[in-house]
């Protein structure tokens, strides 16, 4: 949803598990939300005023719950610069159309197995753009747009996520039809309708949308060169090629149908140029592909290198039975290589997108930047997936919301540029009070560490926007750079039959709740650092916190470390209160302060929101002595109503009926704090789930051999 | 005589020219050639092989046979692969099937002459030519070449075309022409085939008999794997006055076919007739009754004109060919998932129909999609047509009506496609890359940068793309051979494409293509009206193959718009178009027609109320409704639109006249039948209405009258007394609807 700076636009949430939210909270300070109030000035439920500043930069904004187990996944909240609406009531048929006017912007939500329709006024010859934001804001609906006559009869149709490009024929009513690509509908399916004027020949921009997890890596800092050259057409062949000099910063596009764009530069024996396009990770449905070829003496070409894909870093979930990998891809259809000039001469380069053959549009651009290495790194981190059950195909939006004494832990994946292949410390911090961070680096040449989250068993209640970064020398400079975070749009219960959606966050929110504790914590006996040397053997005493009951007595432990090798795997008590972790170093152990987790998963018994039936408990009881007493009231009036002067009876029996409505009131009032106490009661019977166990991370000093001796 | 000539002679050497050949030139160089074909070298390519053919030793169900052929003796479909019978004949067995000592004590001889038990029984007279010719090849040496024999080239069939008498002959003769320039009379061992039996037979020896039916037919004659046919008209000989003026040249190719054999066509169908028929092809619906009335009412001369060009813009017109097209694309339901891929890949189909796109840029878009099925919906046909093979084979049928499936494994037998040519099609489909994505069973679609090439599973042979035996050019790795295939389709010159399409159509309009079966084009498969069919081409490609433009063509013509019913010459006629030919409505339509004529809808998982049959996405929807499963909507299945089933069954008959689907239809409350029930309207009025509406035409008389009297009949309850007026005139309405409903008038359209 969204609405235009400089404007306030009501809100009204749907939620799972998000019961008596407190605040709504965005990514950007030039939004508030504060409660509405109903006549009484009491909060309507779930219902937010959202004032926007003026000046509150237009796009996306992440908005999110503060409730009772800490903070929200998130919703993308778009800010604009044009009038919107919120449809008010059903047009699912021509004849309720909803009239939309030029220049504005319309939310709705898709009813199931609908049409939304909306009616406009064209002049002869006008073009109007009709644009829909949809899976672009979290949206699940697949938007289908129809331009249709005043009889509802389709002139014009879009169904791939693009936008209707249309110049009326004649001054007329002309009708919009939205609808789901395969006429789903419901809360989840919301959408803002756009309706713009453009000239002929002007480029229509699009909506805003958030960003896909493969774009964390474009740009790299200080990549885009204001000096771009843009790319020359006709060169499709090699004999049009258009020439440039290296480095350069090219920009172009894959227009039309089946584009090849061709370069010619010169190189010499012994350099090497650093390839880049990006051209997916701008959120386009292209796969760009190069080859670069030399042009021997005689004009033959000789293949040097293909370039492709970005490939993950980390092997990505396929889609098995299960969980095979994270269901995260931080590679890209985008390009980043090499190309090491052997001999001297002139090399030919041709970009071409591998989804182009029949496509048209111009809107299909890209970048393309040939450059000397300048190793750099990006970073991408999500919260950890992992099978928990045997056909575990659930993908979860996991927000950083931290039970006391439970740890998190955060798979942080990198994308190298340019030959950099060093190691990458990682670190968060403005994190709330009792919230600790522990990073497992990046090991030189390798891709993934894990960021650990701890919350103390005493934390308070807390939320802060955290910093979340990399930092590795590079060239004896030490650089950081920020880790993006992503999650999933929506919680998806079985990949097979609805496809998770991940996408990046604006920013690091994290948060801390009292009301739910880890089921347990395990950790070490002692907070210290823990020696040990090399080849030797180290025995860590670990505590078990534990607050849950669990399916099992055991639970199979492995461990994470930033470098420490031969981690032990454990089957741990359940039911005990300690356990033991044992170390055997390898004598090859490279000395150093390690940190290790153990993690595992376990079925325990989880109550939801206990607290709740306390309180409801409560209010039953007060309900019921509000109740009595009021039947008291009611019994004492009536009778004496009997007993007073005929002249009084009236005024008597009048104030006996109105205690006997007061105490019906009352009593149905019991009757809702009863219903209220059952749902609760129901809502917190214990139930089987399956939880993922990360213990505190434990500190392990590796000493050198010689220093034992 | 002159068959037993003619098989002494290996080549009959004739210098005049090919055309000047007449049966008794012919004749006359056989003799002369006969004196000495003692002393020619027997060729077991051009010599025994045909022997072996005509005698039906390599036919399929003999020793051709797949999987090792008869008792061990395999030889290869009907000769295509000499090297390999020669082989078996030769050198397999430990020789044992020829004997060289005592040539006519060979194994192959004495078999086929039956001397020894034979399974296939005699199929060599020991008199004949035939065995003289094998035993002088054995005597010879049983050579596999002799060095100096020419390949053949070409056979040719003369006369080309005929007009045969009812009950008449004409003798065929078939002339081989080889490599060297020399012709060869093989009458007697080519094999003929009439597409037409009830029509016309051909004799082994090509003499041609027909039968007492008036029409046209083809003879199809081959000799080692070369075809040629002859084709011809059986005129019925009656005058054809009183043509109506031709609309277009359709309705001048057409006459003029019907003039030659001497079949009147029936008159022009009147409004009623034509606005019904016209609107069930191009919308797939029945035309409602104001629709109805406002042609009725219009005096404007080109009124049927202007109501082709209103259904050719119309959304049900889209819907209705999208639901042609969409199950011989195989947009095919088998798990759940699969909803968004069909969804994406129906409205694809219909979103292109709607907006006229050029067929060729539709073909285009579907033979070279990339990426994604959401992006790009096209990329859903190569999620359900995984196997290159099958996408060339349907890529073939679909849009150049060439049936390729044979020759993945042997010479086309009706045909001349090779596996040469099977391969060099299926290089184009070489370099179709795949990636994964994250919905499960699709595949991010590419192009694979490579060279395309296909190798030929007999030979071993890496081919290059080529396109039916057309060269395509150099295919540079980078380029996707996809996107050159494209281009050979929509090239002027291709001799398919267009064909296929206009044929296809044709068939839609008038039951029976040109062509028939509608994607089975071949030589040996000849159009019934080859000047029609080729105007009809010609005028696609004009058009920049605009499928709006060819509808409109074929539905402004006169010949369309004919009556159904035949006159007193025409009832035999089912391939001349003299007559419209009525077709019982296809499952979709006729369940929206019921719907129409109920005033009700029907229900369909996941799509809007009031979303009609024809507008369904994929073959899911078969599944829950015994309607559509009884009246034949294909399962996107197959290619062919034979998956549709249009012929009648008992299921069909039961279901309209007693199944629930139905009488909850009649009996609605918010129904046709209750509507019509509370009209206050006259009962003549509501008849008329409900006549326009199952049959776009007011009542006759009497029917009014049947109708008017059953409508006031009194209905008794149980117990003999009689119910409510308005309950019974709404159950009267209700028996009025259901026998509408149950008439021919209403299940064709005609």
């Amino acid at each position: 949803m969204g609405g235009q700076a400089g404007s306030t636009v009501e809100i009204t949430i749907t939620s799972q598990h998000a019961e008596n939210a407190t605040e709504l909270l965005f990514s950007h300070s030039s939004l508030t939300a504060t409660p509405k109030l109903d006549g009484m000035g009491m909060p309507i439920p779930d219902t937010y005023l959202v004032a926007i500043n003026a000046d509150c930069p237009l796009g996306i904004h992440e908005a999110r719950l503060m409730t009772r187990l800490g903070i929200s996944s998130s919703r993308a909240f778009n800010v604009g610069a044009v009038p919107e609406t919120t449809r008010q009531t059903p047009n699912t048929s021509l004849d309720t159309a909803m009239p939309l006017e030029m220049g504005t912007i319309c939310n709705a939500a898709m009813t199931k197995q609908s049409v939304d329709y909306y009616a406009i006024q064209l002049k002869k010859g006008q073009r109007i753009v009709v644009d829909c934001a949809a899976h672009g804001i979290d949206s699940k609906l697949k938007p289908v747009l129809i331009l249709a006559n005043a009889q509802g009869a389709d002139l014009l149709v879009e169904r791939r996520g693009g936008s209707l490009d249309f110049i009326a024929s004649e001054s007329a009513t002309y009708v919009i039809k939205v609808h789901d690509l395969t006429f789903n509908g419901g809360g989840e399916f919301f959408y803002r309708l756009a309706l713009r004027e453009f000239a002929p020949g002007e480029l229509a921009s699009r909506l805003p949308t958030i960003k896909t997890v493969s774009s964390f890596s474009w740009p790299a800092p200080g990549a885009i060169d204001q000096n771009t050259t843009a790319e020359i057409e006709p060169n499709n062949q090699h004999n049009q090629a258009h020439k440039v000099s290296l480095p350069c910063h090219i920009t172009g596009s894959f227009f039309p149908a089946a584009d090849v764009d061709t370069f010619e530069f010169t190189a010499t024996e012994g350099e090497v140029w650093w390839v880049e396009v990006a051209s997916e990770r701008l959120g386009l449905l292209t796969d760009p592909a190069i080859v670069v070829q030399q042009v021997d003496a005689e004009g033959n070409l000789i293949d040097v290198v293909e370039l492709n894909d970005i490939p993950s870093p980390v092997k990505v979930s396929s889609n098995g039975y299960s969980y095979d990998g994270p269901p995260y891809n931080a590679g890209s259809l985008d390009i980043l290589g090499k190309v090491e000039i052997k001999t001297d001469g002139i090399y030919r380069l041709q970009v071409r997108d591998l989804f182009g053959g029949t496509r048209n549009d111009p809107r299909n651009i890209y970048q393309l930047i040939i450059r000397k290495a300048q190793p750099d790194f990006a970073l991408v981190s999500w919260a950890i997936h992992m099978q928990l059950r045997n056909g575990d195909r659930n993908c979860l939006s996991k927000p950083l919301a931290l039970r006391c004494g439970s740890t998190m832990a955060f798979e942080v994946v990198t994308v190298r540029r340019d030959g950099f292949d060093g190691e990458i410390e990682l670190t968060m911090e403005n994190l709330p009070v009792g919230v600790t961070a522990s990073g497992l680096k990046i090991p030189a040449g390798e891709s993934r560490g894990m960021m650990l989250l701890t919350a103390d068993e005493g934390a308070p209640r807390g939320f802060s926007n955290a910093s979340f970064v990399g930092r590795a020398t590079i060239d004896g400079q030490l650089v950081t750079r920020p880790c993006r975070l992503a999650s999933m749009q929506w919680p998806v219960s079985d990949q097979w039959s609805e496809i998770p959606s991940p996408r990046l966050l604006a920013d690091v929110p994290v948060s801390v709740c009292e009301s739910e504790f880890a089921p347990i914590t395990i950790a070490s006996a002692l907070d210290k650092v823990w020696e040990v040397t090399a080849g030797e053997k180290l025995t860590v005493p670990l505590i078990h916190t534990r607050r849950n009951e669990f399916s099992g007595p055991t639970i199979n432990l492995m461990g994470w470390s930033d470098g420490m090798e031969n981690l032990p795997t454990m089957e741990t008590s359940l039911t005990a209160d300690t356990s033991e972790a044992v170390f055997d170093l390898a004598q090859t152990q490279k000395p150093g302060l390690y940190t290790v987790a153990f993690y595992g998963s376990a079925v325990t018994k989880y109550r939801y929101d206990p607290a709740a039936v306390e309180a409801a408990q409560a209010a039953v009881e007060s309900a019921h002595e509000r109740a009595q007493d009021l039947a008291r009231k009611a019994a004492i009036l009536a009778d004496e109503a009997k007993k007073v002067p005929v002249d009084q009876q009236e005024a008597a029996k009048q104030a006996a009926q109105a205690a006997a409505l007061q105490q019906t009131v009352a009593e149905q009032e019991v009757a809702s704090a009863q219903k209220n106490l059952q749902d609760a009661t129901a809502k917190s019977q214990p139930t089987d789930i399956v939880d993922i166990i990360v213990s505190t991370p434990i500190k392990i000093r590796v000493n050198p051999t010689d220093k034992a001796e | 005589m002159n068959t037993l000539l003619l098989l002494y002679h290996s080549y009959q050497r004739l210098c005049r020219p090919r055309q000047l050949l007449t049966a008794s030139a012919v004749l006359l160089g056989i003799l002369a050639h006969g004196a000495g074909a003692s002393e020619t070298e027997v060729s077991f390519v051009n010599d025994i092989v045909p022997v072996l053919t005509k005698a039906g030793c390599n036919a399929g169900v003999c020793h051709a046979k797949a999987g090792g052929g008869q008792n061990g003796f395999q030889l290869s479909l009907l000769g295509f692969e000499p090297a390999e019978d020669y082989e078996s004949l030769v050198k397999q067995a430990h020789g044992r099937r020829l004997f060289p000592a005592l040539p006519h004590h060979s194994l192959i001889l004495r078999k086929a002459s039956g001397q020894v038990p034979h399974g296939g029984g005699i199929r060599l007279e020991q008199n004949s030519a035939e065995y003289a010719m094998l035993q002088r090849w054995i005597e010879q040496g049983a050579a596999f070449q002799t060095g100096t024999e020419p390949k053949l080239v070409a056979v040719d069939v003369h006369p080309p075309r005929g007009l045969i008498a009812m009950k008449g002959q004409q003798q065929l003769t078939v002339t081989a022409e080889y490599s060297d320039g020399s012709l060869r009379d093989v009458t007697s061992l080519s094999l003929y085939e009439s597409n037409a039996e009830a029509l016309a037979e051909a004799s082994p020896d090509g003499l041609v008999t027909t039968h007492d039916l008036p029409g046209t037919f083809a003879v199809m004659v081959r000799f080692q794997g070369k075809v040629s046919v002859f084709s011809a008209a059986v005129p019925l000989g009656a005058p054809v006055p009183n043509l109506p003026p031709p609309a277009n040249f359709i309705d001048q190719h057409l006459f003029a076919n019907l003039q030659q054999i001497g079949v009147p066509p029936s008159p022009l169908a009147d409004d009623a007739t034509f606005i019904r028929r016209v609107t069930l092809d191009i919308a797939g619906r029945l035309p409602t009754d104001s629709e109805t009335i406002g042609f009725f009412g219009s005096s404007h001369s080109d009124r049927r004109v202007q109501l082709i060009e209103r259904l050719l813009k119309s959304p049900s017109y889209a819907d209705y060919f999208a639901s042609k097209w969409v199950p011989l694309l195989k947009n095919r339901r088998d798990e759940a998932s699969d909803i968004t891929a069909n969804f994406a890949f129906h409205a694809w189909v219909r979103d292109n129909l709607l907006a006229n796109s050029p067929f060729d840029q539709i073909v285009r878009e579907l033979l070279a999609a990339t990426g994604t099925v959401v992006g790009n919906p096209p990329a859903a046909w190569y999620k359900r047509v995984k196997d290159p093979k099958e996408q060339l084979e349907d890529i073939s049928q679909l849009f150049l009506g060439v049936r390729m499936q044979c020759a993945q494994c042997h010479h086309h037998p009706f045909e001349r496609w090779s596996q040469d040519d099977y391969y060099s099609f299926a290089a184009f489909f070489s370099q179709i890359g795949r990636k994964p994505t994250g919905v499960r069973g699709e595949d991010l679609i590419f192009h694979q940068r490579g060279i395309a090439t296909a190798q030929n599973i007999k030979t071993g042979e890496s081919l290059r793309p080529a396109a039916l035996g057309d060269e395509v050019g150099d295919i540079t790795a980078d380029e996707d051979p996809r996107l050159r295939l494209a281009d050979w389709m929509s090239s002027k010159n291709n001799p398919y494409f267009s064909k296929a399409l206009v044929n296809r159509y044709w068939k839609h309009f008038f039951k029976r293509g040109l062509i028939e079966p509608e994607d089975d084009i071949r030589e040996t498969n000849p159009p019934t009206n080859p000047e029609l069919l080729a105007a009809l081409e010609a005028h696609f490609l004009a058009s920049g193959f605009d499928l709006k433009e060819l509808i409109r063509l074929i539905t402004n013509s006169k010949a369309y718009q004919l009556s159904a019913l035949p006159n007193e010459h025409n009832l035999a006629d089912r391939q001349n178009y003299s007559r419209f030919y009525p077709r019982r409505l296809p499952a979709e339509v006729l369940l929206d027609a019921i719907d129409d004529l109920t005033g009700t809808t029907t229900a369909f998982a996941n799509l809007p109320a009031g979303t009609r049959a024809i507008a369904l996405p994929d073959n899911s929807y078969n599944k829950s409704s015994n309607f559509l499963q009884f009246f034949g909507r294909p399962n996107s299945q197959s290619v062919c639109e034979c998956e549709r089933v249009q012929s009648s069954s008992l299921a069909q008959s039961l279901h309209l006249i007693n199944s629930d689907e139905i009488k909850a239809k009649l009996a609605d409350a918010n129904g046709r039948a209750a509507n019509l029930a509370a009209l206050d309207s006259s009962l003549e009025e509501r008849v008329t209405k409900l006549y326009l509406v199952a049959f776009s035409r007011k009542p006759q008389s009497h029917e009014l009258q049947t109708a008017v009297d059953y409508l006031r009949d009194t209905l008794l309850d149980v117990e003999g007394k009689p119910i409510d007026g308005k309950q019974a005139l709404q159950e009267n309405f209700q028996d009025l609807i259901w026998a509408l409903m149950n008439s021919k008038e209403f299940l064709f359209n005609h």
